[in-house]
């Protein structure tokens, strides 16, 4: 009845709520429902792709979403588009929530956020926001050759900031958590404490130095480290860049392209923020090994990228009702053996970066740039002076090579990452990681 | 759609909010993609939703959804959300009837109307452009056009209808022979007037023009920032800093700076909802207040903030028509419209002696919003020697703060652009830090 080579469909159904306190007030609570179909159509090299809202009819979309495809394939003829053939998913060792967020009333969670939230207000800090969200949502998939699966998941998760002034100066400091659980995210963390953490840190920033800067060997802490893992490594290992020219990594499967200490792992199975038991095109998810102990082992594959350059699918993934494309999961460096005192004494004198305040990468030219939220320097094996607004900055495979320490102390932390105009939840992590030199960039 | 506002508003009344405001959003857009050198495909988005607000003493709750079904379910939401919070003082209330100004270049029937040959023809047309500059290859691209409609409805008599169209082009590109290089360009416009060829010529030039570059020394100097790198620095750092909101909760460098001298004399900034054929121009704000033009810097005096219409009664002033939402799920937030820069012009590049010129820069999302501190990457860098563009950098830091900055400026060029919503030429500013 389609005259298309493939077509999937792809229905997501939920509720999201959110709150938001600011200054102690509550600002804001939404409640969303929202229900939307995707369809992809494939004739010949063109894809065609359409999106409804709300009460949509599927067949009509899947009739519109055939004739952008058959209408592209007639006026742009192309090579052939292959999809890899795959089985239905099997969703097997789903989260467990606990405490469904829908069967506690607004009240506790708002009373909770002004709870914590409290916790921020410190002396000297000027003001203070805490937001908490909540989705329950069902995907369901199917595809023109008979795969089939769905699941439902529910996400929770509260971010703290808080701002410090003092003389025209202001700080701020930030602590989030985010999750595939349920409600018991808030017995898992303590949210008051790390309320306190972020006004600590914007406090404590009042006081920091400007950087100057300049090439130097550097520590990156958990967090800067497992930034650097999901921005230069793995956007640059995503199949459709690497197809579309844009990568570092093309032709380097096989090949040593870091120190043989860092191995770098993407596993959507595992149960934290970036969790989905299968991508967005109907592919179960596996645990990826991108570097194993310096040897580049795989890109992230979509079931087009994989039929192409030869791989696994299961890392093809869509914000809300809009096209997948290769995305990240869970991305982190996998553990070593140095303790941090022994990076310190190695280091002797250079830098210590703490937190990340985003970055951004070029991965076709192989370069990145992440803002730390402060730093220390470190002179004579031991931290010294506190820095401020200092930036990170150079080559991912020169970077990757001059990894000479990694810790034992791996930590997730939770975000969202955005390509394509679209945000998806990621968590990356990293151990300490002790680089014999990098630019460092400052006021 | 008239009628589901009316719906929703009778019920949103119905569970108990004092007050209530319906926003509906319908929008039809058509996008095609390119993936290296090729056409990829097609999409087509529908989308319709419906967001309500419903407020009890001052307690704001809102729910939404795109189900039409559910639109009374969304309100009772609403209401109870509201009724979950303490009562809010400093909320005065909604928007009223007011009389709303006229605007034109923003509805195109060309663009209404667009099929998908032209928008096929027109992708073509920027991939064709780039490649005739050897050793280019168009890694990824696309086309858009839409059409979007809105409606605003409260309990206050605000009544505001409006449609709109949009048309844009994006490419990026790299060098396939020779030194890696990357650069892109895009456009946006209300009408169907964007030079497409233009786009796919003005990367893949400025890709070729990056090659064979050479390092240099940290040091201080002038530095010509263009369009597309000023406006993602001054999103990122300024317009966050006249925001009334950030400044009533005690984020903005600007508070209490009303009438003080902050930039060069002769930079004028404006707000304007109302320019001709701007991608921020409406009638009205997504709140139902009529659009206007505010004056944020004037002659180097810092003038006004930007309101929304609670920011504004906090305050006890009139709102400047800056209410702005991303889509129906969300409530409105204070936002910016077009955001004019103003300043002499002068052929810029052969005005200066001795410089660095910048395209773009990644990572200005990571500056310091209220401090206005950046330390960014500058992509597609030249050195300017003796007036002219003389050798790409190879990798470039520029860092500063915005406030030293709006001071040190002392030059702008005459190629204005339309960056988004940021309508800027090239800005010069004296003494910058670069890290080479």
């Amino acid at each position: 009845m389609h005259s298309v080579d493939f077509f999937d469909t792809r229905i997501i159904e939920g509720t999201t709520t959110s709150i938001v306190l600011d200054n102690g007030k509550i600002e804001q609570i939404s409640v969303n429902f929202t229900k939307g179909a995707a369809v992809r159509a494939l004739k010949g090299g063109s894809w065609g792709f359409t999106s409804a809202d709300g009460d949509f009819d599927v067949e009509k979309a899947i009739r519109a979403a055939s004739e952008l495809a058959v209408s592209m394939d007639e006026k742009s003829p192309k090579e052939k588009v292959k999809m890899q053939d795959i089985a239905s998913p099997v969703v097997s060792n789903t989260p467990k929530i606990k405490k469904n967020p829908l069967d506690i009333s607004l009240e506790e969670k708002v009373s909770n956020l002004k709870e914590f939230g409290k916790h921020a207000k410190k002396e000297g800090i000027s003001s203070t926001s805490a937001v908490y969200s909540e989705s329950s949502y069902k995907v369901m998939y199917t595809d023109s050759t008979g795969v089939e699966g769905e699941y439902d998941v529910v996400r929770t998760g509260f971010a703290i900031s808080a701002v410090a002034s003092r003389n025209g100066m202001y700080q701020a400091g930030r602590e989030s958590r985010f999750g595939v659980t349920g409600y018991e995210i808030f017995d898992k963390y303590n949210a008051s404490e790390l309320a306190e953490e972020a006004a600590n840190s914007a406090l404590q920033l009042l006081d920091a130095k400007p950087a100057k800067g300049g090439n130097m060997p550097v520590i990156l802490d958990p967090e800067l480290a497992g930034v650097f893992a999901h921005e230069a490594v793995g956007h640059a290992s995503e199949a459709d860049l690497v197809l579309e020219g844009s990568s570092v990594l093309e032709n380097r499967i096989g090949k040593s392209i870091a120190s043989p200490l860092v191995t770098i792992i993407d596993d959507p199975t595992m149960h934290e923020y970036g969790y989905f038991p299968f991508d967005d095109e109907g592919s179960q998810t596996e645990k990826t090994t991108l570097i194993e102990n310096g040897v580049l082992k795989s890109y992230l594959h979509s079931r087009e990228t994989a039929a192409k350059l030869g791989g696994t699918p299961g890392h093809c993934r869509a914000q809300g009702h809009s096209k997948p494309i290769v995305r990240m999961s869970n991305t982190y460096i996998d553990n070593g053996s140095s303790k941090f005192e022994e990076m310190l004494e190695e280091i002797g004198n250079g830098m210590y970066l703490i937190g990340s305040r985003g970055g951004q990468v070029n991965t076709g030219e192989g370069v990145f740039q992440f803002n730390a939220e402060k730093g220390y320097l470190i002179e004579d094996g031991k931290l010294t002076t506190l820095i401020r607004d200092v930036s990170l900055s150079g080559k991912i495979l020169e970077i990757l090579n001059n990894v000479k320490m990694v810790g034992d102390d791996l930590k997730m932390n939770s975000g969202r990452c955005g390509k394509g105009g679209q945000l998806v939840p990621v968590t990356d992590g990293s151990p300490h990681l002790m680089i014999s030199e990098a630019m460092v960039g400052g006021a | 759609m008239y009628d589901l506002a009316e719906k929703a508003l009778k019920a949103a009344t119905k569970y108990g909010a004092k007050e209530a405001e319906v926003y509906i959003m319908k929008s039809q857009k058509t996008s095609v993609n390119i993936q290296k050198d090729m056409i990829e495909g097609a999409k087509e988005n529908i989308t319709t939703g419906i967001g309500i607000r419903a407020i009890i003493d001052g307690a704001v709750g809102f729910s939404s959804t795109n189900i039409m079904s559910y639109i009374d379910e969304a309100a009772k939401n609403a209401v109870s959300s509201a009724k979950t919070q303490d009562a809010d003082p400093d909320w005065k209330e909604l928007p009223s009837n007011q009389k709303y100004p006229t605007v034109s270049g923003i509805l195109d029937k060309e663009i209404q109307n667009m099929e998908l040959d032209e928008c096929i023809g027109y992708t073509m047309e920027m991939m064709e452009a780039a490649r005739k500059t050897p050793g280019i290859i168009v890694t990824s691209g696309s086309f858009s056009r839409s059409h979007g409609e809105r409606l605003i409805l409260n309990t206050n008599g605000v009544e505001v209808s409006e449609e709109g169209t949009g048309i844009s082009g994006f490419v990026d590109v790299i060098t396939n022979a020779g030194e890696t290089s990357t650069a892109y360009d895009f456009a946006i416009s209300r009408k169907n007037d964007l030079d497409f060829a233009a786009i796919g010529k003005n990367a893949a030039e400025l890709a070729k023009q990056s090659q064979d570059t050479i390092s240099i020394e940290p040091h201080r100097t002038e530095v010509v920032i263009h369009p597309f790198a000023f406006s993602d620095l001054i999103e990122n750092t300024f317009i966050p800093s006249i925001d009334a909101d950030n400044v009533q909760k005690g984020r903005s460098n600007l508070i209490g700076r009303k009438d003080e001298i902050i930039a060069n004399e002769k930079l004028s900034i404006y707000d304007d909802g109302l320019l001709e054929g701007g991608i921020d121009t409406g009638i009205a704000d997504d709140e139902g207040v009529a659009s206007r033009k505010t004056t944020v810097i004037e002659d180097g005096v810092f003038r006004s903030y930007l309101y929304d219409t609670y920011t504004a009664g906090k305050d006890g002033v009139e709102s400047t028509g800056n209410a702005a939402r991303n889509s129906y799920l969300s409530t409105p937030s204070v936002g910016s419209r077009n955001f004019i820069i103003d300043f002499p012009s002068c052929d810029i590049i052969a005005d200066t002696d001795i410089g660095v010129y910048v395209n773009t820069v990644i990572g200005a999302h990571t500056a310091n919003a209220i401090s206005g501190d950046f330390s960014v990457e500058a992509r597609n860098s030249f050195t300017i020697k003796d007036g002219k563009l003389d050798k790409p950098i190879k990798s470039l830091m520029i860092s500063g703060n915005i406030f030293d900055m709006l001071k040190n400026i002392n030059g702008a060029g005459t190629d204005v652009r339309k960056v988004g919503g940021t309508i800027t030429p090239s800005i010069r500013v004296s003494d910058m830090s670069v890290v080479g």
